[in-house]
C-alpha cells in the first residue's frame, strides 16, 4: 500500500499490529479517526495507555484487576470455601458470565506442556498449593479443557494437594446443551452414559 | 468392497484425471516415474486418510498447485457410496463420506479397510522394530478406532514426557512430581494397545502360518511372537525402575513404543537364516494375512494394492502370486507394473475378470484386452 501521508503509513502499521487486524483494516480505522475531532482519539489513546499502565494482576487469584485485589477476591458475598482453577482470565470471564458460580477463582496461567517450554514452576501452581492451606478453601474445582496437557495439570496439581483437606472436582464433561444425541461424538457421549447423575440432582 | 471411479485433481503428477475401475483386477502398467505408484497412493490416501509414503501433504500437492482433491465412488455393503478428501496444505484437510464432513478424521479410518504391499515390506523384516509396530498399528487401527485414539494419546504423553526429561536435564532439576503424572497418564493406554497388541498376534499366527504355507509352498513350521516390556512386569512398576536411566538418557526407554514381533522359522530367527526367496515369501506372507485378518474382523474385502511387487520375480513366480490372489479370498485389487501385458496376459487365461490402464506422465489409456 502506498501513502502519501508518513503519519498515516505509521498509524496504519501500529494497527495492524493487532491480531485480526489486516492492513485494509487498519487503514479504515486510521481513516476513521482522522475523519473525527481531535478530542474522540485523544480520549481513546488515553483510555489505551491508561488501562496498559494501570492494569494488575490480583495477587491472589492472579485475574486482571484495577488494585491489587480484583472485585471477585473482594466481593464479602462471596462462598470462599469454592476456588475455582481456570487456565487463563477469558475462562473466569467466561464463567462469570454463566452467573452460576459464587466462589473465589485461581487462574494458572496456562497448562503443563514441556514441549511448549511450559513446567510447572512456570505457572501459578505453588501458590494455589499454598491458597488451598488456607483453612477456609474446602473445595477445589478443576474448569481446565479436557486435553492431555489439561489432565495432567489436573492430575500434577491433584497429587500435590493429596496433603491437605481440600476435595478436587472437575467440572462435568459431556453432551452440549440443544445438541442431539445423534450428533454427540462417541467419546462424549460414552463418558456421559459412565458419568450420569440421578435425575433432578440438578 | 468395491472402488468403482476415481477422480484426482492436482494429485502429484496427475493434473486432472478420471478412471473407472474393474471390481476383479486393475493393472497399472508403464515405465518407471510415470505415476503408477500414485494412482495406488490416491486409493489408500482415500482409505486411510494419508499417503503412505509422503509425510507431509504439501508434498502430495501437484507442483504449483494449492491443493488436491480426490473422489471416489465406492461400493461398500451393496451401497453407492461418495468419498471426498479436499486438502489445501496448511490447513486443516476435509474427508466427506456422502457431502458429510467427518468432524474428526480418524472416524473414517477403517471405513474402506485397505493393504498395501510394497517391494520396502522386506524393512517388516529386516529393519528395525518400529516397522513392525507400524505393522501392528495399521492393522489394528483399521480394526478398531478405539486402538487409534489410545495410540494417539499415548503418543502425545510420551512426547510431553520427554521434553519434560529433557527440560529438567538442561534446567539440571528434576520434578519426580511431574514425571509420576506422565506415568500415570501412560498407564490406561499402554493397557489397552498391549491388549490388544497381544490378541492380535494370538490370531495372526495361525493365519499368518496358513497363508506361508500356500505361499512358499513349504511345510517350514513358522512361529510370530509378541515382545513387550508390559509382558513381563507391571508398566508402573517398570517407569518407577527405570526413572534414573531415563533422566540420565533424557528419554523414556520403556514402553509400548518398545514392542516387537518376532518371527522365526523353524525355529530360527527370520532375520538370521531367511533367504532372499524366503524373506520376500515371509513378508508378502505378512501381508496377505494382514488382509485376511482384517476381512474376518470387518467382514468386508478390503481393497489390495500390489506396488511393483512383480519386479525381478519370473515368470512361474508372477503366475503363482497372481493365482494366490485371485483364488477368492481377497476382493478388488489393483496391481502396478512396468512388463506391459505381462499380467493381463496371464489374468486372461486364468478366466479372471481385469482391466489394464496404460499410465503416462499421469495420463491413463485404457488398453482393451487383445482376446476379449
Amino acid at each position: 500500500m502506498n501513502f502519501s501521508s508518513k503519519l498515516i503509513e505509521d498509524a496504519v502499521m501500529a494497527f495492524s499490529k493487532l491480531p485480526g487486524i489486516g492492513k485494509k483494516s487498519a487503514l479504515r480505522l486510521v481513516l476513521h479517526l482522522m475523519n473525527q475531532e481531535t478530542v474522540h482519539t485523544e480520549q481513546f489513546s488515553e483510555a489505551i495507555l491508561k488501562m496498559r499502565r494501570n492494569i494488575k494482576n490480583c495477587k491472589n487469584c492472579h485475574n486482571v484487576s484495577d488494585q491489587d485485589i480484583c472485585n471477585v477476591c473482594n466481593d464479602p458475598h462471596r462462598d470462599r470455601s469454592l476456588l475455582c482453577v481456570v487456565e487463563s482470565i477469558r475462562d473466569v470471564m467466561a464463567i462469570e458470565d454463566t452467573g452460576q458460580y459464587r466462589g473465589l477463582y485461581h487462574v494458572l496461567g496456562g497448562v503443563i506442556s514441556p514441549i511448549e517450554g511450559v513446567g510447572p514452576d512456570t505457572l501459578y501452581i505453588d501458590q494455589l498449593i499454598i491458597r488451598a492451606q488456607a483453612e477456609e478453601v474446602k473445595e477445589i474445582i478443576m474448569a481446565i479443557s479436557p486435553t492431555i496437557e489439561g489432565d495432567t495439570t489436573i492430575y500434577y496439581i491433584t497429587k500435590q494437594l493429596k496433603d491437605t483437606n481440600v476435595g478436587v472436582t472437575t467440572i462435568a464433561r459431556g453432551v452440549a446443551f440443544g445438541g442431539e444425541l445423534e450428533y454427540a461424538d462417541e467419546l462424549t457421549l460414552g463418558r456421559s452414559i459412565i458419568s450420569r447423575i440421578p435425575y433432578g440432582s440438578r | 468392497m468395491i472402488l468403482k471411479k476415481i477422480s484426482l485433481s492436482n494429485f502429484k503428477n496427475y493434473e486432472l484425471e478420471q478412471l473407472e475401475f474393474s471390481s476383479g483386477v486393475n493393472c497399472f502398467v508403464g515405465k518407471n516415474g510415470m505415476g503408477k505408484t500414485n494412482l495406488l497412493d490416491a486409493i489408500y490416501y482415500m482409505c486411510m486418510c494419508k499417503s503412505n509414503f509422503a509425510v507431509n501433504d504439501r508434498n502430495i500437492v501437484r507442483k504449483g498447485e494449492p491443493f488436491f482433491r480426490l473422489e471416489g465412488a465406492f461400493l461398500r455393503n451393496e451401497l453407492n457410496e461418495k468419498l471426498v478428501c479436499k486438502v489445501i496444505p496448511g490447513t486443516k484437510k476435509t474427508i466427506e463420506l456422502d457431502d458429510v464432513p467427518y468432524a474428526k478424521i480418524l472416524e473414517h479410518i477403517g471405513h474402506y479397510p485397505i493393504v498395501m504391499i510394497i517391494p520396502d515390506d522386506t524393512l517388516l523384516a529386516t529393519e528395525g522394530s518400529e516397522n513392525r509396530r507400524r505393522f501392528m498399528d495399521m492393522t489394528l487401527s483399521q480394526m478398531d478406532q478405539d486402538y487409534l485414539r489410545h495410540l494417539m494419546a499415548y503418543n502425545r504423553v510420551l512426547k510431553q514426557r520427554n521434553a519434560a526429561l529433557k527440560a529438567f536435564a538442561k534446567q539440571g532439576n528434576f520434578q519426580l512430581g511431574l514425571i509420576n503424572t506422565y506415568n500415570q497418564q501412560l498407564l490406561e493406554p499402554a493397557a489397552y494397545i498391549s491388549e490388544k497388541r497381544k490378541h492380535f498376534c494370538t490370531g495372526f499366527e495361525p493365519v499368518f502360518a496358513e497363508v506361508y504355507k500356500n505361499v512358499s509352498g513349504d511345510a517350514e513350521q513358522v512361529e510370530v511372537n509378541y515382545k513387550s516390556h508390559l509382558l513381563e512386569e507391571d508398566f508402573e512398576d517398570l517407569l518407577i525402575q527405570t526413572m534414573e536411566r531415563d533422566r540420565i538418557l533424557q528419554r523414556t526407554t520403556i514402553g509400548i513404543h518398545k514392542d516387537d514381533l518376532v518371527f522365526k522359522i523353524d525355529e530360527f530367527a527370520l532375520k538370521k537364516f531367511a533367504s532372499q526367496g524366503q524373506l520376500k515369501s515371509f513378508v508378502l506372507s505378512m501381508k496377505l494375512a494382514q488382509y485376511e485378518l482384517l476381512y474376518l474382523e470387518k467382514n468386508i474385502y478390503p481393497i489390495l494394492l500390489l506396488d511393483d511387487i512383480f519386479d525381478k520375480l519370473d515368470g512361474d513366480r508372477v503366475r503363482q502370486v497372481l493365482e494366490l490372489i485371485t483364488n477368492g479370498k481377497y476382493g478388488q485389487t489393483f496391481i502396478s507394473d512396468t512388463h506391459p501385458n505381462r499380467v493381463q496376459q496371464i489374468l486372461t487365461e486364468l478366466g479372471i475378470e481385469n482391466k489394464q490402464l496404460k499410465i503416462e506422465n499421469g495420463k491413463a489409456v485404457l488398453i482393451e484386452n487383445e482376446e476379449a
